[in-house]
């Protein structure tokens, strides 16, 4: 089973309380089976009796989790419950218990793959599907370009894997990668720059563990925006709310920060702690099409937590964070390139 | 279990519920029982960890407010359900777990800051927040509630008042009981009461004092005013090699008769220096007792106390100072001795015998179940530190690990080994002037030896829960109190 290749994470967390207060999902369902703790002590329940594996409350379980990765941050260790509850998902998937709606949810990804490159240049810009969704990321980043007078290629059309993977799909997800990975070598460009901060952390580690090497340099947008040497105006006060992906994922990512600092902006510390992940569920990628009710709930709660609600500007490092954040609050929200892009 | 899934009468009583607190907020599901079937004590983590089945709810209720804890509790009452509140579930008594099936109360929803109030410096809460967030949230507006124990990321508030629970700063200020206000009970007849709002009164018994401690055997908390302090402008540690534990011991005693205000003292055994300290610090330390102390607040007194604490360590008792270096580094690693690997943890079967007595009894004390268990359990080892420590005393934090070789795998061979170890170990406490605990409470592991605790006065608490609980729907079968 794939849990076993994470013996470590199910003995350390099945009776470790020390996370507790970072699950997102308990915060706000209240509920003792969404921590870390419960889900390990459940997932060591498997090992003893494997059958406990076709248990749909359990399976539920796994799949409502965000996968914030917060805990494996803070913990001392790092013991990764996150690996242990996608490696739960595979095997769920592999033995043949997948619900309908994860069944459903994978068919949608394979289904969408249709791979467009337009436009011209070193540089290839992937618009996934959730930056599509906001409508005014790419404008943001084409305005950024077309001010510094770069040329650059988009690429838009499917899952390049990361939701299929989280999923529990590991061999979709890499059929789905390769494909990816033949259409940035197509494109020819030297650079790759993603918004998506789950498209970021697929290209650099997934890709890596499917034994693929992409032809181009992976790029945040926070990271590349600042190659171009631009002057911005300052941006002034605001709060700058971290992504799962670029901080628990990617060992405190320094590029959005740096960014901030470009544009000279007065970061103000968001509700009380920097621990709690404030995305909405972005470490688990695809939760509003597993339950659109948690993301509603986790909105709210980072709504609770901002000082003036109609008066804060919080700045995201992920279009999906901006999504549902405008979605379900009255929060101002903007992404890293729609700030940039609003002060050059 | 006393209600059948399979009887329509849980149907009927899962409707009772609902109508109270909404669908959502009524848990019936796999995963949401066994969350609440294990909680820190070691007797359901073994029995999990051989495969066995955990004593499980029938129903997790996530109440919003005290109106609807006290309308479930009158449902239990009407039915003669177990009714067992659960805060965060980190106890490692057993104190939480719904050993006879029946309600579990979950207090989390129940989690509403409401305010500081500057003048008096006390914040008020609801009792299902989990401490670490009140604690950022006084933290935000420049105070601090002081109370900081390793289980503060994952308990509420409500559970460190229901067993007394105690911080690394409790030195200076604190228990959980010295640093109440007043609270909001829900009475186990469903009546919603308030203790009086100051705790410093001549207006009868104190029965804030009755609740704190109770474990959810009397009642439930469901909101607290706490003593709140601003943020010092100094902290600082010390930590100190002593030649032995004894001396180390006088030196920490002398502190304490000195007067002087330490906000931390903590003292750790031979044993537990070696084995322990070194690891988690991942620094050499000479052989001996490691003690280490801090004061805080203003910088110039905070600086005036060290001076003199430094005199008492180094001029009389001859400690080798390790420098402020030697103390911070407690501090900034004081919970990581609480985070795997560094905690003791399964398949080793070990247990915090915890307990307090005066200075004149400490050591004697320490011995004592030292003795009993080395001699008894030669397979097993004993370590020690002295964590909380007050003018007239301190607490021991004792611990025993068997490795897994000395673990029988037989579950139930394993508990009865277990329980034989705090019987004996317990026993000896008492005898020498100790208690059967300081602050982790009593719960199911240590029910049994309440009698031997209180003597005559065990029919008192019992009278007392019986006038509260009729029905004994509350927490049945802890605190010593008779099951169903």
């Amino acid at each position: 089973m794939n849990i076993d290749n994470y013996t470590d994470a199910i003995k350390n967390c099945r009776f470790c309380f020390m996370c507790r207060h970072l699950s997102a999902i308990g915060n706000v369902l209240f509920t003792e089976a969404d921590t870390p703790r419960v889900r390990a002590a459940m997932i060591y329940g498997i090992t003893q009796h494997p059958e406990q594996l076709a248990n749909r409350d359990f399976i539920d379980t796994l799949y409502r989790s965000d996968l914030s990765a917060a805990c494996r941050y803070h913990c001392v260790s790092h013991f990764d419950e996150n690996g242990l509850n996608i490696a739960a998902r595979t095997d769920v998937v592999q033995a043949g218990f997948a619900p309908d709606y994860v069944k459903n949810i994978a068919a949608e990804l394979k289904k969408s793959e249709k791979w467009t490159v337009k436009g011209s240049g070193d540089v290839l810009y992937f618009e996934d599907s959730y930056t599509a969704e906001t409508k005014t990321v790419a404008k943001a980043f084409d305005k950024i370009m077309k001010k510094a007078k770069v040329p650059y290629q988009t690429v838009t059309g499917g899952c390049i894997g990361k939701a299929l993977k989280i999923l529990g799909f590991p061999t979709e997800a890499k059929a789905a990668a390769e494909k990816f990975a033949k259409v940035v070598k197509d494109s020819k460009a030297k650079i790759l720059v993603v918004s998506n901060p789950a498209a970021y952390d697929a290209l650099v580690h997934d890709y890596k563990e499917f034994g693929i090497k992409l032809s181009a340099k992976v790029m945040h947008t926070s990271e590349y925006l600042r190659t171009l040497k631009l002057k911005f105006k300052k941006a002034g006060e605001l709060y700058y709310l971290e992504s799962d992906f670029l901080k628990n994922y990617n060992d405190n990512c320094k590029f959005p920060r740096a960014l901030l600092a470009d544009l000279k902006a007065e970061i103000k510390p968001f509700g009380t702690n920097n621990e709690e992940s404030y995305t909405c569920g972005e470490g688990a990628v695809v939760l509003p099409k597993i339950c659109e009710g948690i993301v509603e709930k986790l909105a709210k709660y980072i709504e609770e937590r901002a000082d003036d609600p109609k008066k804060d500007l919080l700045v995201v490092a992920s279009p999906y964070t901006k999504i549902f954040l405008t979605k379900y609050t009255k929060l101002n929200v903007k992404t890293l390139e729609e700030l940039a892009a609003e002060h050059i | 279990m006393l209600v059948s899934k399979d009887s329509y009468m849980y149907e009927m009583i899962r409707t009772e519920l609902t109508d109270i607190v909404g669908d959502d907020n009524v848990c019936t599901r796999d995963a949401d029982k066994f969350g609440h079937s294990i909680d820190y004590y070691w007797i359901p983590e073994m029995w999990h960890d051989r495969g066995m089945e955990t004593p499980k709810p029938d129903f997790i209720i996530h109440p919003g407010s005290a109106e609807e804890i006290a309308k479930v509790v009158k449902v239990a009452n009407h039915y003669h359900i177990p009714v067992v509140p659960w805060g965060g579930g980190s106890g490692s008594q057993g104190g939480a777990l719904p050993v006879y099936g029946g309600i579990i109360i979950d207090m989390k929803r129940m989690n509403k800051f409401k305010g500081i109030d500057r003048e008096a410096l006390t914040v008020t809460c609801q009792t299902g927040m989990i401490a670490r967030h009140l604690e950022w949230r006084c933290n935000k507006e420049g105070y601090s509630t002081m109370h900081l124990p390793a289980s503060i990321a994952c308990a509420t508030i409500g559970g460190f008042l229901a067993h007394r629970g105690t911080g690394v700063l409790s030195t200076k200020y604190g228990k959980i009981e010295d640093m109440v206000m007043s609270l909001e009970v829900v009475t186990p007849t469903g009546e919603i009461i308030r203790t009086l709002p100051v705790p410093r009164h001549a207006s009868g018994p104190d029965l804030t004092m009755l609740f704190l401690g109770s474990e959810g055997t009397l009642g439930i908390i469901t909101e607290v005013t706490l003593k709140v302090h601003p943020q010092p402008e100094a902290r600082e540690f010390r930590a100190y090699i002593f030649k032995d534990f004894h001396t180390a011991m006088s030196a920490g005693a002398e502190l304490m008769r000195s007067r002087l205000q330490p906000c931390a003292v903590r003292l750790y055994d031979e044993e537990e220096t070696i084995h322990h300290v070194r690891k988690v610090f991942g620094m050499e330390l000479d052989k001996g007792a490691y003690l280490v102390f801090g004061f805080d607040g203003r910088k110039d007194i905070v600086d005036c106390q060290m001076r003199y604490a430094r005199e008492i360590m180094e001029k009389k008792f001859k400690g080798k100072d390790l420098g402020s270096k030697g103390g911070e580094l407690w501090w900034e690693n004081k919970y990581k001795f609480f985070y795997p690997p560094f905690m003791f943890h399964m398949p080793q079967a070990f247990g915090t015998l915890d307990t307090v007595a005066t200075f004149s009894n400490i050591e004697k004390v320490y011995w004592a179940m030292k003795k009993v268990v080395n001699e008894n359990f030669p397979q097993a080892r004993f370590i020690g530190h002295f964590s909380h420590w007050y003018e007239w005393g301190c607490m021991l934090y004792a611990r025993f690990i068997f490795e897994e070789e000395y673990v029988p795998k037989d579950p139930r061979e394993a508990a009865a080994l277990y329980n034989r170890v705090w019987d004996l170990a317990i026993r000896a406490a008492i005898a020498n002037g100790g208690v059967i605990n300081e602050h982790h409470g009593v719960g199911l592991k240590l029910g049994r030896l309440m009698k031997e605790l209180y003597g005559p006065a065990m029919p008192v608490l019992e009278g007392i829960k019986k006038q509260l609980d009729p029905n004994n729907i509350m927490n049945p079968g802890k605190l010593g109190f008779k099951g169903v």
